[in-house]
């Protein structure tokens, strides 16, 4: 590949297992398994072996056994190896050379055998070390303390300037989440590393070896010498000495560390996130080291996944008692709304979201972080049209509904159901942005540098330039539980809409028949105290007619009994008026409502035939209505219109009809003593009449029929009124 | 042998129907009444009348009666050939539309309303009485 196009979003093509190089602090030489001859010798083994690279191509394995002067028999070794599928147990092996103490590695690559030879290092105790640190890193309750410890621990053993955790997340990229280091440094806790930072074919390779050292980036690495074309094509992966990439290692000089060690974190078969270990001078530690850190790595491995399975499950849990809480509170006597937003837990804990909305019955409810009033509007009617299936999700909301980007902070992630699509109502619940709070430690101005040897250098911040560009817009992706716990709980919510809506509908029959009661109550009763109201009556007058010793005063008595009896008939005919209407079957017909009016008018104003009261007639039109019960309509209005403007000077009262949009509206209108504003809501109530009507004749009773009659007809009625001026009452009719 | 009256009543109301006798004897001290209580005495007392060839002049029956209604009442007294002549009247306190379409259906020959007050009453029988006997006598 040309190296002049390497930069960091390209170099995830780069073939870093095959790099034909390894780091010099040691040396490398392959074994064709076949013909145990040697197939590879890396060329820094002159400075170990005194021999050159080129000598030792071809020869037998025997020949490095002898150079080596230890009585190594490595073929029985590759034997064993072979027969364990693994050298694990067999490296590392001690061996002298020239008085200095190395460890020889073996490892299978393909066709041939590794050896590889790097000096030791160690001088203390490690066994006892790591048994310590594991009970201290374990001790941790919880995943924060236990990743905390954990760089602690590893620091205190393998003393590197800076020990960091470092997670991935769900997109690749990564984030610093505990970090413990010398005091000089800047920290680097908390910040986001893009994913092409470690490159796939690097994370592949951090989950088949466990640790990873890079003892200098200043030295030079050492070629592989070959005698066939094959030397380049050797694969490293499972070298200890492997050769850095070039990128990378302008990386790490880039931020000025000068050797790195890392030590890999795998949960559930996945590269969880490293321990990434820098030192800002060239920094070597052995295999041995290495193997107490991979134990540590390890041992952190499977506790972070068993604590994030706890966490997870505590979490999950978390949701499902908010769950259960909902739908018990559901199942009660109160508002849906109610039940979601106001009590001890609310929709917004059956998942991670920051905020959720709901529109319900017309009426928009929030609870944390949504976006306002407006935006929420536009978004509601967005979903309105773009959703197929009752419940929708996204984690990348504004990529998809562009307005998003205005509120990206809060809500570029979110889940959405909808309880009735024809009532315009659902529930959307929302995530923020997951990079609002990213840091970078690097200097944002620095370019990408072209060095002499025709290599980019990169900077941090050019890195993260790109890797923000990537995940702009986009929030934690919906687990299957939160996408599983918003479609429950809608088929609960939904549930406890259709039960409460066959409760109002119960009622409202309940309703209807206690009415239909009330009124064949009414009816009974007014008919069942006629005939002995007749009784009173009746005999009253028959005493005073037979009875020939009756005086004046007695008769004068009687009198009362009778006018007693009278008043009291007149009001059960009125009540019985009113009952009679709610029985009423009505049949409508085209009203001739001139005709009607003028008779109505003729009839209640004969007793006041001598007065100066004026009747003015404007337009009437017909009108579809039931004869008797729209004629009783307009006598009572009428009667009351003529009755309280009777005192007034020129009594004068005007009736007309116009058409007004699908209505026609009728109104009487007179110049009579008018309606207190504080009665007005109670003109139509039973019984109920003004104090300053209290000698104008009247039971109460009228305008409750005129209501209930025009209830009958779909019409409404209203009024208008000022006191001592006069009153209008209006009645819409439907056409 | 059993003289019929002029007029025969159904009323189970004991009240209106000893108003009644006054307000009859009011407008004609020569009025006969024959008051039954319910419908079954009724229906008995008719067909001895029919069986007896006597014909009542005027037959009043009160809608609500205890048994027998004042509406089933009168279909029987319509079934029966020797009353076809006779004038039925319904006498309610009810002025329900409904209750006067179905009288008249079934062929009532009026519908009156049960006047409030003894006043009213004898005007009432005085009205009947001028109409049913003695302009209307053809009928009979």
């Amino acid at each position: 590949m040309n190296s002049n196009n390497v930069d960091l979003t390209n170099c995830d093509k780069e073939p870093i297992h095959i790099p034909g190089r390894i780091q010099s602090h040691g040396f490398l030489v392959s074994i064709d398994a076949h013909s145990l001859l040697i197939a590879h010798v890396s060329e820094n083994i002159k400075s170990f072996l005194q021999i050159d690279a080129q000598a030792l191509l071809d020869a037998p394995l025997e020949q490095l056994e002898q150079l080596l002067e230890n009585d190594l028999q490595i073929s029985q070794l590759f034997k064993l190896g072979e027969s364990l599928q693994s050298f694990e147990t067999i490296s590392p092996l001690p061996v002298q050379i020239r008085g200095n103490s190395y460890y020889l590695i073996i490892s299978f690559s393909g066709p041939f055998y590794l050896l590889e030879f790097e000096p030791v290092t160690i001088q203390y105790d490690l066994q006892n070390k790591i048994g310590k640190s594991v009970s201290e890193i374990l001790s941790g309750k919880n995943l924060r303390s236990l990743l905390n410890n954990t760089a602690k621990e590893i620091k205190e053993i393998i003393h590197y300037d800076r020990v960091m955790v470092y997670k991935f997340l769900e997109d690749g990229h990564g984030e610093v989440i505990a970090e413990v280091k010398e005091e000089a440094l800047e920290p680097f806790l908390g910040l986001h590393y893009p994913a092409s930072d470690i490159p796939k074919q690097a994370r592949e390779l951090y989950k088949l070896n466990f640790t990873r050292i890079i003892a200098d980036v200043n030295s030079t690495s050492a070629a592989i010498a070959a005698l066939h074309e094959s030397a380049a094509a050797l694969d490293l992966s499972h070298s200890v000495l492997r050769a850095v990439s070039p990128i990378h290692i302008q990386y790490l000089k880039n931020m000025g560390v000068e050797s790195s060690f890392s030590i890999s974190l795998i949960a559930h078969g996945e590269l969880w996130g490293l321990i990434a270990c820098h030192n800002y001078s060239p920094k070597f530690i052995d295999y041995k080291a290495r193997e107490a850190a991979k134990l540590i790595g390890k041992i952190v491995s499977s506790a972070l996944e068993y604590r994030e399975d706890e966490e997870e499950t505590e979490q999950n849990n978390n949701y499902q008692e908010a769950m259960n809480f909902l739908t018990q509170q559901l199942s009660k006597d109160e508002s849906i709304v109610s039940s979601l937003s106001k009590q001890h837990y609310s929709i917004r804990d059956i998942n991670a979201a920051s905020g959720v909305a709901m529109v319900f019955e017309h009426e928009v409810t929030t609870i944390g972080e949504t976006p306002d009033a407006s935006q929420l509007r536009e978004l509601f009617d967005w979903l309105k049209v773009t959703m197929n299936d009752s419940v929708y999700y996204t984690h990348r909301l504004p990529e998809v509904f562009n307005p998003a980007k205005e509120y990206k902070k809060i809500g570029s992630g979110i889940i959405a159901c909808i309880l009735s699509k024809d009532l315009d109502e659902m529930i959307v619940w929302f995530k923020p942005e997951q990079i609002t709070a990213i840091k970078w430690a690097g200097n944002p101005d620095k370019p990408v540098m072209q060095s002499e040897n025709g290599l980019m250098s990169l900077s941090p911040r050019n890195s993260f330039e790109t890797f923000s560009e990537s995940v702009e817009n986009t929030a934690f992706k919906w687990t299957k539980n939160e996408i599983s716990n918003v479609m429950k709980i809608r088929e609960k919510i939904i549930n406890a809409i259709n039960k409460k809506a066959g409760e109002i509908r119960l009622l409202n029959e309940r309703l209807k028949r206690a009415y239909d009661e009330l009124d064949t109550f009414s009816y009974t009763i007014s008919h069942d105290l006629r005939t002995p109201l007749t009784s009173i009556k009746s005999y009253t007058e028959l005493v005073m007619v037979s009875n020939k010793s009756l005086d004046e005063k007695g008769r004068m008595l009687l009198g009362r009994v009778v006018a007693g009896a009278d008043k009291m008939g007149f009001l059960i005919n009125e009540i019985l008026k009113l009952a009679r209407v709610g029985r009423a079957e009505i049949e409508l017909e085209q009203l001739d409502m001139d005709k009607l009016i003028r008779e109505s008018v003729t009839e209640v104003t004969a007793p006041f035939i001598h007065t100066n009261l004026e009747v003015v007639f404007g337009d009437l039109p017909p009108i579809l209505g039931s004869f008797p019960l729209i004629t009783q309509v307009f006598t009572n209005l009428i009667s009351n219109a003529v009755k309280y403007s009777s005192h007034a000077e020129n009594p004068k009262v005007f009736i007309s009809g116009t058409e007004e949009g699908d209505d026609i509206v009728y109104k009487i209108e007179d110049n009579g003593i008018g309606i207190k504003v504080d009665h007005h809501d109670k003109v139509f109530e039973l019984f109920k009449r003004m104090d300053n009507v209290k000698d104008i004749e009247g039971t109460g009773v009228g305008l409750a029929i005129v209501k209930r009659i025009l209830e009958k007809h779909n019409a409404r009625i209203w009024f208008e009124s000022e006191l001592k001026v006069g009153t209008v009452f209006y009645i819409a009719f439907k056409k | 042998m059993t003289m019929s009256p002029d007029i025969f009543y159904v009323e189970d109301d004991k009240d209106f129907a000893f108003i009644m006798q006054y307000a009859v004897k009011e407008v004609n001290e020569g009025l006969t009444v024959n008051i039954v209580e319910d419908g079954n005495l009724a229906i008995n007392q008719l067909l001895k009348y029919a069986e007896e060839k006597q014909k009542p002049k005027l037959i009043l029956l009160d809608l609500n009666l205890p048994g027998i209604s004042g509406l089933d009442l009168l279909k029987r007294i319509k079934e029966i050939p020797f009353f076809k002549y006779v004038p039925v009247i319904l006498f309610s306190t009810s002025d329900d539309l409904n209750d006067v379409k179905s009288s008249l259906e079934i062929g009532a020959n009026a519908f009156l309303t049960k006047p409030n007050g003894y006043h009213n009453l004898i005007n009432c029988v005085q009205s009947m009485y001028d109409f049913w006997f003695n302009q209307n006598r053809s009928i009979n």
